[in-house]
C-alpha cells in the first residue's frame, strides 16, 4: 500500500516524460505516465482492500519460521557466486599479465582457452554448492562435485555446440 | 566456428595486426559483437544474422550477434557509442535511429557524429497501403473520402512515421486518426482486420498486393515504388517530407579508418552478393542491396539529422 | 488455399518437415521427434517431486532455441517439444503421488488421496493404469475441443472486436486472473497491479525510458523471460528450499509396499470409470479454457464433484479409501486442461496458466509467430504462414496424445524410483541453470540481478500466500494493454469514454468490475 502510494506521489511523476495526456499533432494524446499510474493505483486497491475488508488471519499458519533468513542467505551465496563469475576472469588475466611483456585483455581472450571458463566454472560451482550447503547444514565434499558436474553439464549444453552463445560473464566484457 | 579454432585464429590475428594494416585483410583483435536493434525473428533480424554467418564463413572472424531492442534503436546507439572502437563492437539500426529519434530526444545526448556509419544494406519500400476491398486505388480517394466525413485511422509504426502521417493529412485537409502500433507487422494485422483503414508497410506488403489483397496507395519515399511504379510519390501529393531510409551498420565514434574500410567492404560485398542468404533475403524483402559507404554515409547521416529538425518543427505546428 | 488445404499444409509441416534421422529410409521428421523427446522429458521431470513441466520448459527453452535458431521453421519443433513436456509432465505426477504418497506436482495431490491407498493395497500398478488411462482419455477430450473452438472464436473475435472492445477483453481477462487466482481478490490485485507496473518500466513510446531511475540497466525494460523465470521458477525454488530446511529433521525415506503382480485393467473396468472420466474431462476443458485457473484447479473440482456423485453408491471403496473413481476424477481433470488452454493462447493471445506462459515466451523469442486472433486469417490467394503453424501445432498436440496411448503408460510406470532424486541437491542445479539460461539468451549481467530480484518477489508472494501467476500474466499482457488502449484511443480520434461509448466494450468492463466485486464479497463471507 506504500509502495502504491509512493509510486503515485513521486516516482511516476518524477520518472516520465510525458504526463498523463499530451497535446501531439493537435491531438489529446495517452502520455506515458498514465498506464503506471493505473497500474500503481491498482496495487493501492488491491492494498486498501487486503488491509481493510479481507483481514485474512490465516496467513501465518503457512509462514515457515526462519524463511526469510533462509532466502536471504541463498539469495546472498547466489549473488556472490555470479559476482565470482564477473570478476573471477579479468582478475586472473591480470595476475597472468604480471608475469608477461605484453599484456593480454580479458575483453579480448574471453573467447578463447581456459579465460573463458574461469569465472564461470569458479562462480557457478560456488553457488550450488552453497546452497546445497544451506540447506543441508553442512558443507559435504559431494556438494562442491554436484557442483562441478553441473557446471560441466552445462559449458557441454550451452557451450560446445553454440558459437553464439556466451556463458556468465562473456556477454559483458 | 569452434572455439578452439577461433583462438587458433586469435592467435595468428595478434601476430598479424602489427605487421600489416591493409583493409583487405585487416584481423580484428578478438571476437566481433554485431549488436542487432530489432526484434528476433524478423526480416530486419535475419537479414543480420545471415550477414553475421557470411562474414565467419568469408573471413573467419568469429561475430557474436546479440540483441539491443527498443526505443528506436536508442538502446542499441547508447550501448555502442560507450563501446571500444577498435571494430570488435557493431549495431545494425536504421538511419531514423540517427537521424529523427536522436534528434526528437535531445536528453539522449547523442547525435550521429557519436558514430562512425561503416555502410547501409538496403531500403525499404515503404508504401501507403489499404486493403483492396476499400475500393481505393491511389490516395487522393481516401482523402476524398475523408473529406465526405469519414474518420480514417492510419497505421503507423514511428514518431517519424506520426509525424510525417500526420503532415500529408495537413497538406491535403484531411484530419486523419493516427494510430502508432509496434512494427509494420502490426499495421499489416490492423489494416487486415479491419482496425485500421489504411497505414505505412515496409516491403511488407508485397505478397498481399501481389496477391491482390492489399493496394500500395501511394509511395512514401522520393522516388516511386518498385512493386507499383504508378502509385503517386509523396512529391506529387505535395508534401516536402518523406520516409526515405535504410539498414545502417554502425561503429562508435573514433573507429581508424582502415578498420572502418574493411568492415564497410566485407559487410557491403556480402550484401550485394546475390548468391548469398543475406543477398536473396533483400532482393525478396527489401527490393535489393543499397550500399553506400565512407563519407558519403556520414554526410547522408549529417544531413537526416538536420532534416529531422525541419520535419519535427513542421509537425508541432 | 483453403480450410482443408490449411489443416493438410500444418500436418505436413509436422511430418515431412526437415528431417532428424531416417528409420529404414523412412525420414523422420525433427519436429516429431522434438515431440517425442519433450514428451518423455515431461513424464520424468513430472515423476520426480520437487520439478515439474515449468520448470523443465523453463530450462528447456533456451537450449531449443539455441539449437534451432530465430527462424520461423524453429517454431514447431521448439514449441511441439514444449507440448509434449507440458503433456508428459501431468502424467508423470501421478507415479510418486500413487506409490509414496507424494505428489509429483501440485496438479495431483488429489491423486494421492486415493491412489496411495490403493497401493497400500497393493494395487499400485492398478492405480497407475487407471491415472495414465483417464489422462490419456481427458487428453483427448480437450485436444477435439480446442481445434473446433480456436479458430471459430479467433475468427469470431477477430469480425466483431474493434481496437476498444479488444482493450475491454484484456481487462476483462485481468480482472478474472486478479479474481479467480489465489483465494484473495485484494492480493490478487497487488500482484496485476504489480506486474504492470514492472512491465511499464523502460517501455512506452517517449524516447525517455520511463521508470528507469535514469540507469542504463533499466533502460531496456525488464526482459520477459527475467520476470517469468524469476517469479515462477526462482521463487518457487527458493520456497521449496525453505520447505526442505525446515524440513530437515523430520524427513522420512519413503519404503515400498508389496504389490499385486496382475495389476491388469479389464475392459469392464474402464467401461466403470466412463462416466467419472466424461465428468471430469469437460469439467478439465472449461476450466482450462479460463484464462488463470489451471490444472490445479480442474483437478480439486473434478475429484469433489466425483466425490460428491459417489459418496452414496455402495460396492466401491470410499473416496479417500483408495476409490479408483478418485483417482481416475483427478487424472482426467488435470490432464484435459492441457488442450483446452491453448483456446485463449491461439486464438486471444491470452496465457491461461504457467504451461501457456511459456508457449508465449517461446513465440514471442522466436519471432514469426504471434499468437492472437489474426493467426486464424484463411487467406485464399496467399498463403498465411501463421494459420500453418497453427495447424502444425494441433498435430503437435495430436502426436503427444498418441504418445501418451501407446508408449506413456509403459514409461511412467517404470518411473518409481526417482522419487529418491534428493531435492536438496537438485534444486540449487536448478536455480543456476535456470540463472545462465536466462543469461545465454541475453548475455548482460543485469538479467541474473533482475531475474534474482523477481526471484525475491516471487517468494516473498509465496510467503504472504499471494499467488504470483497474475504478476506474470499481468506483465505478459501489460505491454499489449497499454498499445492497445493507446491505439483504441487515437483510433477513435481521442474519445476520452471509449470503453464505455461503445456497448461490448461497456459489457466487458462492467463484468469486469463484477467479477471484483463478487471476489470481494464472497472473500469476506
Amino acid at each position: 500500500m506504500v509502495f502504491g502510494l509512493l509510486c503515485v506521489a513521486v516516482w511516476i511523476p518524477l520518472d516520465t516524460d510525458s504526463g498523463l495526456v499530451e497535446q501531439v499533432r493537435r491531438r489529446v494524446s495517452v502520455g506515458d505516465a498514465l498506464a503506471p499510474m493505473l497500474a500503481a493505483c491498482l496495487v493501492l486497491l488491491g492494498g486498501i482492500l487486503t488491509a481493510v475488508f479481507l483481514p485474512d488471519t490465516t496467513d501465518t499458519h503457512h509462514a515457515v519460521p526462519g524463511a526469510v533468513s533462509f532466502g536471504a542467505k541463498m539469495l546472498g551465496v547466489l549473488v556472490i557466486g555470479f559476482l565470482i563469475a564477473l570478476y573471477a576472469g579479468p582478475i586472473a588475466v591480470a595476475v597472468y599479465n604480471i608475469a608477461q611483456a605484453e599484456p593480454l585483455e580479458y575483453r579480448l581472450v574471453s573467447a578463447s582457452l581456459p579465460w573463458k571458463y574461469i569465472g564461470f566454472g569458479l562462480g557457478g560451482t560456488f553457488a550450488i554448492a552453497g546452497c546445497i550447503a544451506i540447506a543441508e547444514g553442512r558443507l559435504h565434499w559431494r556438494a562442491i562435485l554436484i557442483g562441478l558436474v553441473a557446471v560441466l553439464g552445462m559449458v557441454v549444453v550451452f557451450d560446445l555446440p553454440f558459437d553464439d552463445l556466451l556463458l556468465p560473464p562473456n556477454g559483458d566484457y | 566456428m569452434t572455439s578452439i579454432l577461433s583462438s587458433l585464429c586469435m592467435a595468428a590475428a595478434l601476430a598479424a595486426a602489427a605487421a600489416t594494416a591493409n583493409a583487405s585483410d585487416w584481423i580484428p583483435p578478438g571476437p566481433i559483437k554485431m549488436l542487432i536493434g530489432f526484434h528476433a525473428g524478423g526480416g530486419a533480424d535475419t537479414q543480420a544474422r545471415f550477414i553475421a554467418e557470411e562474414l565467419e564463413k568469408r573471413h573467419g572472424w568469429a561475430v557474436i550477434p546479440k540483441q539491443v531492442t527498443g526505443k528506436g534503436g536508442l538502446n542499441l546507439a547508447a550501448a555502442l557509442k560507450s563501446a571500444p572502437a577498435d571494430g570488435t563492437v557493431i549495431g545494425i539500426a536504421v538511419t531514423e535511429t540517427f537521424g529523427y529519434n536522436m534528434a526528437a530526444a535531445p536528453n539522449a545526448g547523442m547525435t550521429p557524429t557519436d558514430f562512425t556509419g561503416l555502410t547501409t544494406t538496403a531500403g525499404f519500400q515503404m508504401g501507403v497501403v489499404s486493403l483492396r476491398e476499400k475500393g481505393w486505388s491511389t490516395i487522393e480517394d481516401a482523402f476524398a473520402e475523408a473529406e465526405g466525413g469519414a474518420q480514417l485511422r492510419f497505421g503507423v509504426m514511428s514518431p517519424r512515421l506520426a509525424d510525417i502521417a500526420y503532415l500529408l493529412g495537413k497538406a491535403n485537409g484531411v484530419a486523419f486518426n493516427i494510430v502508432e502500433v509496434r512494427g509494420g507487422r502490426a499495421v499489416l494485422d490492423g489494416v487486415n482486420a479491419g482496425d485500421l483503414d489504411l497505414g505505412f508497410m515496409a516491403g511488407i506488403q508485397s505478397n498481399g498486393v501481389a496477391a491482390g489483397d492489399l493496394v500500395n496507395l501511394a509511395s512514401a519515399l522520393s522516388e516511386p515504388l518498385k512493386q507499383t511504379p504508378e502509385a503517386p510519390t509523396f512529391a506529387d501529393l505535395g508534401m516536402s517530407f518523406n520516409s526515405d531510409g535504410q539498414f545502417v551498420f554502425v561503429a562508435p565514434a573514433g573507429l581508424p579508418g582502415d578498420v572502418q574500410k574493411a568492415l564497410a567492404s566485407a559487410i557491403s560485398d556480402v550484401v550485394s552478393d546475390p548468391e548469398t542468404e543475406a543477398g536473396q533475403l533483400i532482393a525478396k524483402a527489401f527490393g535489393g542491396p543499397v550500399v553506400v559507404t565512407g563519407d558519403a554515409l556520414q554526410a547522408q547521416m549529417a544531413a537526416d539529422y538536420v532534416a529531422a529538425r525541419e520535419l519535427l518543427l513542421a509537425a508541432s505546428q | 488455399m483453403d480450410v482443408w488445404s490449411y489443416i493438410w499444409a500444418g500436418m505436413l509441416a509436422v511430418f515431412a518437415g526437415p528431417e532428424a534421422l531416417a528409420v529404414f529410409d523412412i525420414g523422420i521428421s525433427i519436429t516429431l521427434v522434438m515431440v517425442i523427446f519433450g514428451f518423455l522429458l515431461g513424464i520424468v521431470v513430472g515423476a520426480i517431486p520437487g520439478l515439474g513441466g515449468p520448470t523443465a520448459m523453463a530450462i528447456a527453452l533456451p537450449i531449443l532455441i539455441s539449437v534451432f535458431g530465430f527462424a520461423p521453421d524453429a517454431l514447431l519443433p521448439v514449441m511441439g517439444c514444449l507440448i509434449g513436456i507440458m503433456k508428459g509432465a501431468t502424467i508423470g505426477g501421478a507415479v510418486p503421488a500413487i506409490l509414496f504418497n507424494t505428489p509429483g506436482t501440485p496438479d495431483s495431490y488429489m491423486t494421492t488421496l486415493d491412489g496411495y491407498p490403493m497401493a497400500q493395497r497393493g494395487q499400485a500398478k492398478k492405480a497407475l493404469r487407471i491415472a495414465h488411462f483417464s489422462s490419456a482419455s481427458g487428453d483427448t477430450f480437450s485436444d477435439v475441443v480446442l481445434i473446433v473452438c480456436a479458430p471459430f472464436l479467433a475468427l469470431l473475435v477477430e469480425a466483431h472486436l474493434d481496437l476498444p472492445e479488444k482493450t475491454a477483453l484484456l481487462i476483462l481477462s485481468l480482472s478474472f486472473v486478479a479474481a479467480a487466482v489465489g483465494g484473495s481478490v485484494g492480493k490478487g490485485l497487488i500482484a496485476t497491479g504489480l506486474g504492470l507496473l514492472a512491465a511499464s518500466v523502460g517501455t512506452g513510446e517517449d524516447f525517455y525510458p520511463r521508470l528507469s531511475l535514469g540507469a542504463a540497466a533499466l533502460n531496456r525494460g525488464f526482459p520477459i523471460a527475467t520476470s517469468v523465470l524469476g517469479v515462477l521458477i526462482v521463487g518457487g525454488v527458493f520456497h521449496q528450499m525453505t520447505q526442505i530446511a525446515a524440513d530437515r529433521m523430520r524427513q522420512s525415506v519413503p519404503t515400498p509396499i508389496p504389490q499385486e503382480t496382475n495389476g491388469r485393467l479389464t475392459w469392464a473396468d474402464r467401461r466403470a470409470l466412463m462416466p467419472v472420466i466424461a465428468r471430469s474431462a469437460v469439467i478439465g476443458t472449461v476450466i482450462g479454457a479460463l484464462p488463470g485457473i489451471g490444472s490445479t484447479l480442474a483437478a480439486s473440482i473434478g475429484y469433489t464433484t466425483a466425490k460428491a456423485r459417489y459418496a452414496m453408491r455402495k460396492g466401491i471403496p470410499e473416496f479417500g479409501q483408495g476409490a479408483p473413481q478418485g483417482v481416475a476424477a483427478t487424472e482426467a481433470a488435470n490432464s484435459s486442461v492441457s488442450g483446452a488452454n491453448m483456446i485463449p493462447v491461439l486464438s486471444l493471445g491470452i496465457p491461461g496458466n504457467t504451461a501457456a506462459v511459456f508457449l508465449i515466451l517461446a513465440a514471442e523469442s522466436i519471432g514469426g509467430f504471434a499468437p492472437g486472433p489474426s493467426v486464424f486469417r484463411f487467406t485464399t490467394d496467399s498463403v498465411n504462414p501463421e494459420l500453418v503453424i497453427a495447424f502444425g501445432l494441433f498435430t503437435c498436440m495430436f502426436v503427444a496424445n498418441l504418445l501418451n496411448w501407446t508408449i506413456g503408460g509403459i514409461f511412467m510406470r517404470s518411473l518409481g524410483f526417482l522419487v529418491r532424486v534428493p531435492k536438496q541437491r537438485l534444486l540449487p542445479v536448478v536455480l543456476v541453470v535456470t540463472l545462465t539460461a536466462v543469461y545465454v539468451q541475453d548475455p548482460r549481467m543485469e538479467v541474473i540481478w533482475f531475474t534474482l530480484g523477481f526471484g525475491v518477489l516471487g517468494f516473498g508472494m509465496r510467503l504472504v500466500s499471494m499467488s504470483p501467476l497474475p504478476f506474470v500474466i499481468a506483465f505478459i499482457l501489460g505491454g499489449r494493454l497499454e498499445d492497445s488502449a493507446r491505439q483504441a484511443f487515437a483510433a477513435t480520434g481521442g474519445d476520452p469514454w471509449f470503453l464505455l461509448t461503445h456497448p461490448l466494450a461497456a459489457a466487458f468492463v462492467a463484468l469486469s468490475v463484477l467479477i471484483v466485486f463478487i471476489g470481494v464479497r464472497s472473500g469476506r463471507a
